[in-house]
């Protein structure tokens, strides 16, 4: 149990800046994953909070106290790693155990740790294994053991699944799930998949560039983007991003995708874009749909022959050409659609996002 | 016959060629030490003994038995003393900061470490023996002349920079994460080194102090000219004891190299399991 506390933490390697000015608080038994493409400075964060990374700037606090200067190992967090670095001249048992084995813990308090670590994780029949003898999702395991015994104040994460197949690292996610249920410790976890960061956490921080982009509940930060960034990078397919041109003529305003693709603005709309020329418009591919016959005269319509189809089982995804971009709809409850079919799609108006075409941030 | 069999055959008939042709020098010493001076020296050469004795190393051990060729001229338990002493110093102190060097080298940045290693291992490239009149003049001032001290520097300078190269290599393999994760587990930086780092390095180690410890054990050309007397000799220079101004005892000296052998045989067999690397595997993304 441990409230982590950021304050105005930065980080440069050299004239590099790798992390800017982050202030944050993570409270007792959150589930708090860092999101963004690789170099964005989310794996130097966490590297700063164990103290393996020396701080360039600000502040660190672990439970009210000001770690900035201590040790790692004076930190109390447990670390698991990417490639899980478990020791490979020990076993399973060993290497679970090192850590109170260092800590001069008594050898029968060890014991009874490592038994619960073990029989938490599955491991009983690994025990004495050596870490080459084990497959990847084993060693995944015992790299969480690993920290779990010394009943950390934070678990931090990095990246722990990026080395395992799909269909171990989906199995692996609802355990780490069940994991935070079952120890109610605070976690900080690191990944690039917004999959994982979207399963996974209580909170999400999207980072790109060393800076936050947004704070906030997985369906938060899904359905309220603050920018096109975000906008992009959480949810796949990614939101479809349209440029578009505000006409304002005798009060009615309209929205200019292309020639001849002009849209009605909401009344709720015509108060956010009245001052606005150039602007861009996001709208996510379950958003688009494509109707048959009932069509709904409040929403937005258009027609389009289609590219490309690509079923999925459960829904279809259909691309689709505007104003030279590619453009994806999704399509449920599928029926059978082929290439080149002319399709009418329709646009729920209260769905579409609004950015700034200059700073790329939400129109509120 | 298979052209898979051929083969095979080829490559181990070459392969005992090979051997026996590595072999037969040091056979013919370790035979010539079991021989008498009469058979050695006869003239066409016997090839098979007729008769094998111990004599040799009787007389060279604990001064002869009656009737032998007496009181044994070899001082060689001073020399196996000196050889013992300076062989395992100078490699425990070579391994020793070597191994902190090739550390220090792999895992920390600092400004010319290029350089500075290059410079290390360019020391290697001069021949040893070009230096052993400098280090004679050298010592002869500071008075380390013949002394076991100046030995042992000669040979921790020698076997430095190989140690250096060797264990910068071996911590190179161990990844970074590996002494991180000992960090957060709760070890200081020097435990994360001496419970994770040196262990998973101990055959780099090894086989730098089995390399460290025969240069220094079979090392002539410079022990020749720095030791002059029983108080530094060492077994190798004590080979030329058996060289009188016109015969040379041929089965006396072998004796001293069959003596000389079998130590440095022995430590390989030792420590030849730790040759093998690849200890690192598994810990980390198979």
């Amino acid at each position: 149990m441990a409230q982590v506390e950021l304050k105005n933490l930065s980080k440069k390697y050299g004239k590099v800046t790798a992390v800017q000015n982050m202030d944050l608080i993570i409270p007792h038994n959150q589930f708090l994953v860092l999101v963004g493409p690789s170099g964005c400075g989310k794996s130097t964060t966490l590297r700063m909070i164990a103290g393996l990374e020396e701080i360039t700037g600000g502040e660190i606090f672990i439970n009210d106290e000001r770690v900035n200067d201590k040790d790692p190992k004076d930190r109390n967090v447990s670390m698991v790693f990417q490639n899980y670095a478990l020791y490979p001249h020990m076993s399973v048992e060993e290497n679970l155990g090192f850590s109170l084995k260092i800590a001069k813990v008594k050898s029968e308090e060890i014991e009874k740790r490592v038994n619960e670590a073990v029989s938490i994780l599955g491991l009983e029949d690994l025990r004495s294994r050596k870490p080459s003898q084990l497959s990847g999702g084993q060693r995944q395991r015992v790299a969480m053991g690993r920290a779990i015994v010394r009943r950390p104040d934070a678990f931090l994460f990095d990246e722990p699944l990026s080395n395992l197949d799909a269909k171990l690292r989906t199995q692996m996610r609802t355990e780490i799930k069940k994991l935070h249920q079952k120890l109610k410790t605070t976690i900080i976890y690191v990944t690039h998949d917004q999959v994982e960061a979207m399963t996974l956490a209580d909170r999400i921080i999207i980072m790109k560039d060393g800076y936050i982009e947004q704070i906030g509940s997985p369906i938060e930060v899904f359905s309220k983007p603050t920018n096109v960034f975000v906008a992009t990078f959480i949810g796949s397919p990614p939101m479809n991003i349209f440029s578009a041109e505000i006409i304002n003529s005798n009060n009615n305003i309209k929205i200019k995708l292309d020639d001849n693709l002009y849209f009605d603005c909401t009344e709720d709309q015509k108060n956010k874009l009245q001052n606005k020329k150039n602007i861009f418009l996001g709208i996510r591919a379950e958003d688009i749909m494509p109707v048959e016959n009932n069509i709904n005269t409040s929403f937005w319509s258009f027609k389009r022959n289609v590219d490309i189809v690509e079923p999925l089982g459960t829904e279809t995804q259909l691309f689709i050409t505007i104003n030279d971009k590619e453009i994806i709809s999704r399509m449920y409850n599928p029926y059978a659609v082929n290439v080149g079919d002319e399709l009418t799609f329709q646009v729920d108006p209260s769905k579409v996002h609004f950015f700034d075409k200059e700073t790329e941030k939400a129109i509120i | 016959m298979n052209k898979k069999q051929f083969q095979n055959i080829l490559i181990w008939t070459s392969a005992i060629l090979l051997i026996i042709l590595i072999m037969t020098p040091g056979l013919w010493v370790v035979l010539t030490a079991f021989r008498p001076q009469v058979d050695v020296m006869a003239k066409p050469p016997v090839w098979i003994p007729r008769n094998l004795s111990f004599n040799q190393f009787e007389t060279m051990l604990f001064g002869g038995s009656e009737g032998s060729m007496g009181r044994s001229p070899v001082p060689v338990l001073s020399y196996l003393y000196n050889s013992v002493v300076i062989s395992f110093t100078s490699t425990f102190v070579a391994v020793l900061v070597g191994t902190i060097g090739g550390y220090g080298f792999a895992r920390h940045n600092f400004k010319f470490k290029n350089g500075y290693f290059l410079m290390i291992m360019l020391t290697r490239t001069i021949p040893g023996i070009s230096l052993s009149l400098p280090i004679f003049i050298l010592f002869s001032r500071i008075g380390i002349i013949d002394t076991h001290f100046g030995i042992i520097v000669v040979f921790v300078a020698l076997n430095i920079p190989f140690t250096v190269w060797l264990t910068d290599g071996f911590f190179r393999q161990i990844p970074r994460a590996m002494s991180e994760v000992a960090m957060t587990d709760g070890c200081t930086k020097l435990q994360a080194f001496w419970h994770i780092e040196l262990p998973l390095s101990k055959s780099g180690i090894a086989s730098a102090g089995i390399f460290a410890f025969l240069i220094s054990w079979n090392e002539y050309a410079l022990v020749s000219n720095l030791a002059r007397s029983t108080d530094s000799k060492t077994l190798t220079v004590g080979l030329m004891d058996f060289t009188a101004q016109f015969t040379i005892n041929w089965p006396g000296m072998c004796a001293l190299a069959v003596f000389i052998i079998i130590p440095a045989l022995l430590l390989t067999f030792l420590v030849q399991k730790h040759l093998v690397s690849g200890l690192t595997f598994g810990g980390v993304k198979g």
